[in-house]
């Protein structure tokens, strides 16, 4: 034991001395000669928000973003609810406001589960127009609370069991004027759920837009809630019968046509989940996007500048 | 009969009335007054560079072409909504400015001509928008 807390002692005494010698060189090479100013590059998608997805984008200091999310049923009863139009809906009201250009801040309020959300995005690199940084890495979390009726939490209620909480981390670039992409895997936790289900969940996102104008592009994107024993807490014959018997959350697809204007975005869309907020969508969609799960969604952001 | 082209003649007497009314309530834009320093600011993008018709012109179609138009001409379907005329970039009037006090009328604005600071904030970005509305010149 006393080895062992030795050697660590000595390995972080190293890692320290390294950071600190590479530090100090990096600043007399500073001094040397005066760096010139990075350009960031433009964002990479034009608003924060793709479909139910956050994207890297944040507005700049001081600038509030109101969001208006609007998801129909999904088509598969046909004629008889007007291919979902006419279907229970799903909407969300939201407002975020920047409060530095790397640094974001939000809350919301979801029809479903009358979920109530905070929402922080924080872009600790930004991609600059030299290429000196390649990527825009974003680190997004959602606190959700679910304000139903405290029965439907079970025995032994607590505030806590209301609480879900979504964290990712956001990759994107922005190749050139017309194309940008982001991949996002994220880690899903419910407080309290059913006990068939795991309380965890790892999911791979990924989206993308086209610009074909000015103002208007085609977007995709699709979330991807991965089965992983190594953190279930179910045997491996649960789960298996779970996926079987076709209950494992589904994949959720989207693609549409985005246009924005100086101080809107307006996305309409088909895509599968309906449940708007992420954590929601990975632990419950249960739409199939190629087995008739497909619904409309319309977002809306308006932006004011202080 | 009768009455429905009674109906229709009242109707159009209230649009022209309407289309009358805002017409001849949007007044020219009184003179700017430009800080000297605006006025002086040289343009960090030289004409002819190729963000004049990259970022230039897809942040002026995204932010400026509603009220003025793709062609600077101030004919934008919000122009005729405005209480004070749009102006026209491709007149002799408006290119005899300085690159300075275009950047301060786009960029600072003043009333109905919002702040655009906030909407496109690299400098370089806003001159290459300058330099988009220097091409607009008849």
């Amino acid at each position: 034991m006393k080895k062992t807390l030795l050697i660590s002692g000595r390995v972080i005494s190293l890692l320290v001395l390294f950071l600190f010698s590479v530090s100090l060189f990096a600043q007399e090479e500073g001094e040397a000669e005066e760096p010139q100013k990075e350009r960031p590059a433009r964002a990479p998608f034009e608003s924060g928000l793709l479909f139910d997805n956050a994207t890297a984008t944040i507005q700049p200091s001081k600038t509030l973003e109101m969001i208006i999310q609007h998801r129909f049923g999904s088509i598969e009863n046909g004629i008889t609810d007007l291919y979902g139009l006419w279907a229970p809906s799903n909407i969300r009201l939201g407002l975020n406001y920047s409060l530095t250009d790397k640094l974001m801040v939000g809350i919301g309020t979801t029809k479903f589960n009358k979920m109530q959300d905070l929402q922080i995005k924080y872009n600790p690199l930004v991609q600059t127009r030299s290429g000196s940084m390649p990527i825009t890495l974003t680190v997004y979390e959602v606190i959700g609370i679910n304000a139903t009726d405290e029965k439907n939490f079970g025995v032994n209620y607590q505030f806590s069991n209301r609480m879900s909480y979504f964290t990712q981390v956001i990759v994107s670039r922005r190749f050139n004027d017309k194309f940008s992409a982001q991949i996002a895997p994220s880690f899903t936790h419910y407080n309290s759920l059913d006990s068939a289900m795991d309380h965890d969940r790892i999911t791979m996102s990924a989206a993308a837009r086209f610009k074909f104008s000015p103002q208007s592009s085609i977007i995709v994107a699709g979330d991807f809630p991965l089965m992983l024993q190594s953190i279930s807490e179910h045997n491996e014959e649960f789960n298996q019968a779970v996926k079987d018997a076709g209950n494992f959350v589904k994949p959720n697809f989207m693609v549409g046509l985005e246009v924005s204007t100086s101080t809107h975005a307006f996305q309409i869309y088909l895509g599968s989940a309906q449940n708007i907020l992420p954590q929601e969508n990975i632990m419950f969609n249960k739409n199939d996007f190629f087995d008739g799960g497909i619904l409309l969604g319309l977002n809306i952001t308006r932006l004011w500048s202080f | 009969m009768k009455n429905t082209i009674k109906s229709l003649f009242l109707l159009g007497s209230v649009v022209a009335f309407m289309v009358t009314t805002m017409s001849m309530t949007q007044k020219p834009g009184e003179p700017w007054n430009i800080p000297a320093k605006y006025k002086t600011m040289k343009s960090t993008v030289k004409a002819g560079d190729a963000s004049i018709n990259a970022e230039g012109k897809e942040l002026y179609n995204k932010h400026c072409k509603s009220c003025h138009g793709a062609k600077g001409l101030g004919d934008g379907p919000k122009a005729a909504s405005m209480k004070t005329s749009t102006g026209d970039f491709s007149s002799k009037g408006f290119q005899a400015q300085t690159d300075g006090e275009i950047y301060y009328q786009s960029f600072i604005g003043r009333g109905e001509m919002p702040n655009f600071e906030k909407k496109i904030t690299d400098e370089n970005d806003r001159w290459a928008v300058v330099g988009y509305i220097r091409t607009m010149k008849k």
